[in-house]
């Protein structure tokens, strides 16, 4: 039996940005191997400058790759053909102001060849997938940015493709979009796509991701399950109503005479976003729509 | 893994062309710059209070031209500038290249985007020129009916054909901004390097009128080389005498066109090589 | 220091543009050279140096860039300004300037020269304190120095356009109307008649000179030989009313009945 072909295969990846004749260059990213297997959402992390942005437009074949083998399901990535399966949003996008949400997804999927028979179902499914039917024939250039990257995530999907890459999704949208946008990515997951998200919005990455990938200066530094990676398996932490000082002092002597110990005692605090999301209101909230995952709500707070 | 092959698709070349085109027909540059040629060429009106008898024809084909060529090349350079690099600065052609699609099929869709905005500017102008024409010739030959004893003087097919070539030149033009564009980093840089380009095209037959008179041998072979690496768009000049009734050759016309279409062939396939060499 | 080869790639794919604009150079004159030679035939080499104190440095680009007609068309309707207001010396530079940018259109030396030989004698006149006051030599006088420009402003324009029928005539007119030089003027009209694009009248009215002259014997052989030339029906040519002017000098020569002119 063969190999299952990874989503995303890099192997010895060397980008170098040439700054002056005489050889000095700016290397943006540094022998770097990464595999992503099919179906992950996986997280590329690290700061500004960390080569995150580069290693993406290498696998979209926007640039070309110094040395190293680059291939997107099993097909190298400088290779036209190896788009066809690739959805990809930009960060920050600003999509042609003068059309409306419905032409702009209209226009992507043609570009993308989808059939003309299905061409109006799919950009009115994929439309309402990621909640802006009811914003679909207002021109794109009055939306939010929140919109604006549920549309860039709309003319992604729309051809249907395997894996899914977002750029910094969340980058300058407000907690709310963020978190409509975390949604999306984990029904994305759902749906079997193969998901490659950079942030620096490491919380998020958290939420959503399967494994992460940490870049520094180019290199790899990290790699593995978010759980492997920030779980801590020998502290347990149980949450119980106030206890009086007393309580407390023979809840302690219970748990030395079992040979264990009690090591902090803390007031639990919400995280603020969550607290946030709570408190301000959500209209039109994506994932309604027909087809996709809509009926299968994530609560905000599961854990992958 | 075998994956189908992407063929080139003239399908998608259309979709970006016709994209570009409505981009641009919903600038308000195209509209300002529609405006100000129309008005130049309705302008031509004034010319009746100089009494210039049938020469006043002459007057208004100058301007009609006048007009074409000055805001044409001025929508061309800043048009082509303008729409290329909003997809890069806004990533829509990220969005787009990232896509099943040909670094060719993108700059041939630009090209045909901008050359059908042109060839609505250059449609409309001509238009308004010749309809201006037929109307005041009507009127002079009623006026001074010697003058027209052979009937009307303006010859208008010959009009059409100028006006099909100056559109040509102007496709020329929008594939070197275009070629400009593909390794420029800012639309200024390309919009002031398109002017200057076109300023050199306009005047390098004078480049081609001097060599043979420049001794030094080096000088003459660097003139002899720009001469040649330049289009010559001082061919393109065949309007200043139709409004004196003289006509233009069939010959000369379809040599002509057969060297703009040459040339934005041969330009446009530089600028998808150099496009594809860029790094986005 | 060591040198890095992917640094030169944008030069590389420099070299190959220009590499690929100078094969289409040359490979595309065979097409262009015929086309450019007629193209450029029409386009007389513009006099930079009559230009300089006149023309920016914009206007200069603009007229080499092609823009000549209607930079001369503007120039042109300045002069018409100027030659509302009597301003000779202004008028006679503008008209001149005019036809440095752009000699093509015939339009301009034909009024231009009108300007010079028929208004500015006037102006002249009003300036020396009117018709009343300046004495018929000095009248004479301006009409003479202004036809000697307008003839010689002509003359230049036979550069441009060689035995132009047109401007031949217009230099006839001058001598005719404004120099009273009938013998002058019929030399004009008859070179003008022998261009094949001539007016039908420019040989009726040198035959019409020549009578004045009282050469009518001429007259009579020139109208006879003239008269089987023209078309019959043409309206233009009036062999009609050449006949009739055979007839007439036939009558005033005394022609015998047997040996009148014979349609």
């Amino acid at each position: 039996m063969s190999q299952p072909v990874s989503a995303i295969s890099i192997k010895g990846l060397t980008k170098d940005f040439s700054v002056t004749l005489r050889g000095v260059k700016l290397r943006a990213v540094d022998a770097l191997n990464l595999e992503v297997a099919e179906g992950q959402v996986y997280g590329l992390l690290g700061p500004n400058g960390s080569g995150k942005s580069t290693t993406i437009k290498i696998i979209l074949g926007l640039l070309d790759a110094t040395v190293g083998d680059v291939r997107v399901f099993g097909v190298p990535a400088n290779q036209v053909e190896a788009r066809r399966n690739v959805g990809y949003l930009p960060e920050a996008p600003y999509f042609y102001r003068y059309l409306s949400g419905r032409e702009l997804v209209r226009f992507y999927a043609r570009v993308c060849g989808v059939p003309k028979a299905s061409l109006k179902a799919r950009v009115d499914e994929v439309i309402a997938w990621v909640g802006l039917s009811g914003a679909a024939d207002r021109r794109v250039g009055t939306y939010s940015k929140g919109m604006l990257q549920r549309i860039g995530l709309a003319q992604a999907l729309v051809h249907d493709p395997k894996l899914i890459v977002l750029d910094e999704p969340t980058a300058g949208v407000d907690p709310v979009g963020s978190a409509e946008m975390c949604e999306l990515i984990v029904k994305l997951k759902q749906q079997g796509k193969t998901v490659l998200i950079t942030s620096h919005l490491l919380a998020q990455i958290e939420d959503v991701c399967d494994r992460v990938a940490i870049l520094d200066r180019g290199k790899l530094i990290v790699e593995g399950s978010v759980l492997e990676l920030v779980g801590q398996r020998d502290r347990q932490a149980l949450i119980v109503d106030p206890l009086p000082a007393a309580d407390l002092e023979a809840l302690r002597g219970w748990l030395a005479a079992r040979g264990h110990s009690l090591n902090s005692v803390e007031q639990p605090r919400a995280r603020l976003d969550q607290l946030f999301l709570s408190k301000v209101s959500r209209p039109g909230r994506p994932g309604g729509g027909s087809g996709g995952v809509g009926s299968n709500e994530v609560p905000l707070d599961a854990k992958p | 893994m075998s994956v189908a092959s992407v063929p080139f698709s003239f399908g998608r070349l259309g979709l970006i062309a016709g994209n570009t085109f409505l981009e641009a027909v919903r600038q308000k540059l195209f509209n300002f710059l529609l405006l100000l040629a129309v008005g130049l060429v309705a302008s031509a009106q004034f010319f009746r209070e100089f009494n210039f008898g049938s020469s006043e024809l002459k007057f208004i084909a100058d301007f009609g031209f006048g007009a074409l060529i000055f805001f044409g090349s001025a929508l061309t350079i800043a048009t082509t500038a303008q729409l290329f690099f909003s997809e890069i600065e806004n990533r829509t052609a990220l969005t787009l290249l990232a896509k099943p699609l040909w670094r060719a099929e993108f700059v041939f869709g630009k090209f045909l985007g901008v050359f059908a905005v042109i060839g609505v500017f250059c449609a409309l102008t001509i238009g308004l020129m010749i309809a201006l024409l037929w109307h005041r010739e009507g009127q002079l030959m009623v006026i001074n009916p010697d003058d027209f004893a052979n009937g009307r003087l303006i010859a208008y097919g010959d009009l059409l054909i100028v006006g099909l070539l100056q559109w040509l030149k102007f496709g020329v033009l929008t594939a070197i901004v275009l070629l400009i564009a593909s390794f420029s980093n800012t639309n200024l840089f390309t919009v002031v390097t398109g002017f200057f380009v076109l300023v050199i095209c306009h005047l390098q037959y004078l480049a081609r009128d001097q060599w043979s008179n420049v001794d030094n041998v080096l000088l003459a072979g660097t003139v002899r080389v720009l001469s040649l690496v330049f289009p010559n768009f001082q061919l393109f000049n065949l309007a200043d005498e139709i409004g004196q009734g003289a006509g233009v050759s069939g010959e000369v016309a379809l040599r002509v066109a057969g060297y703009g279409v040459a040339y934005i062939a041969v330009i446009g396939g530089l600028a998808v090589y150099s496009f594809r060499n860029r790094e986005i | 220091m060591r040198f890095d080869p992917a640094a030169l790639r944008p030069f590389r794919t420099g070299a190959i543009v220009l590499l690929g604009l100078l094969g289409a150079g040359i490979a595309l004159r065979p097409l262009e050279a015929p086309a450019w030679t007629e193209v450029r035939a029409k386009q007389p080499a513009l006099r930079l140096d009559s230009l300089k104190d006149a023309l920016g440095q914009g206007v200069t680009v603009g007229l080499l860039g092609g823009f000549r007609a209607i930079v001369a068309d503007l120039f042109w309707i300045r002069t018409n300004a100027l030659w509302e207001k009597y301003d000779l010396p202004g008028t006679q530079t503008s008209i001149k300037l005019v036809t440095a940018i752009d000699p093509r259109p015939l339009y301009f030396w034909l009024n231009g020269s009108r300007m010079i030989a028929y208004d500015m004698p006037n102006w002249r006149i009003d300036k020396a304190g009117g018709y009343d006051v300046v004495p018929d030599a000095a009248k004479r006088r301006f009409d003479e120095e202004q036809s000697s420009i307008a003839i010689k402003f002509l003359e230049g324009a036979l550069g441009f356009h060689p035995e132009n029928p047109l401007l031949v005539l217009e230099i006839g007119n001058i001598h005719l109307n404004r120099l009273k030089d009938v013998e002058t003027a019929s030399r004009y009209y008859l070179r003008a008649s022998r261009h094949p694009d001539a007016p039908y009248y420019a040989a009726r009215i040198y035959a019409e000179l020549l009578r004045r002259l009282d050469r009518k014997r001429d007259a009579y052989d020139f109208l006879k030989s003239l008269h089987p030339t023209l078309p019959k029906n043409d309206e233009m040519a009036q062999a009609r009313v050449v006949l009739d002017r055979i007839r007439e000098l036939e009558g005033e020569l005394s022609i015998p009945e047997d040996a009148r002119y014979r349609e």
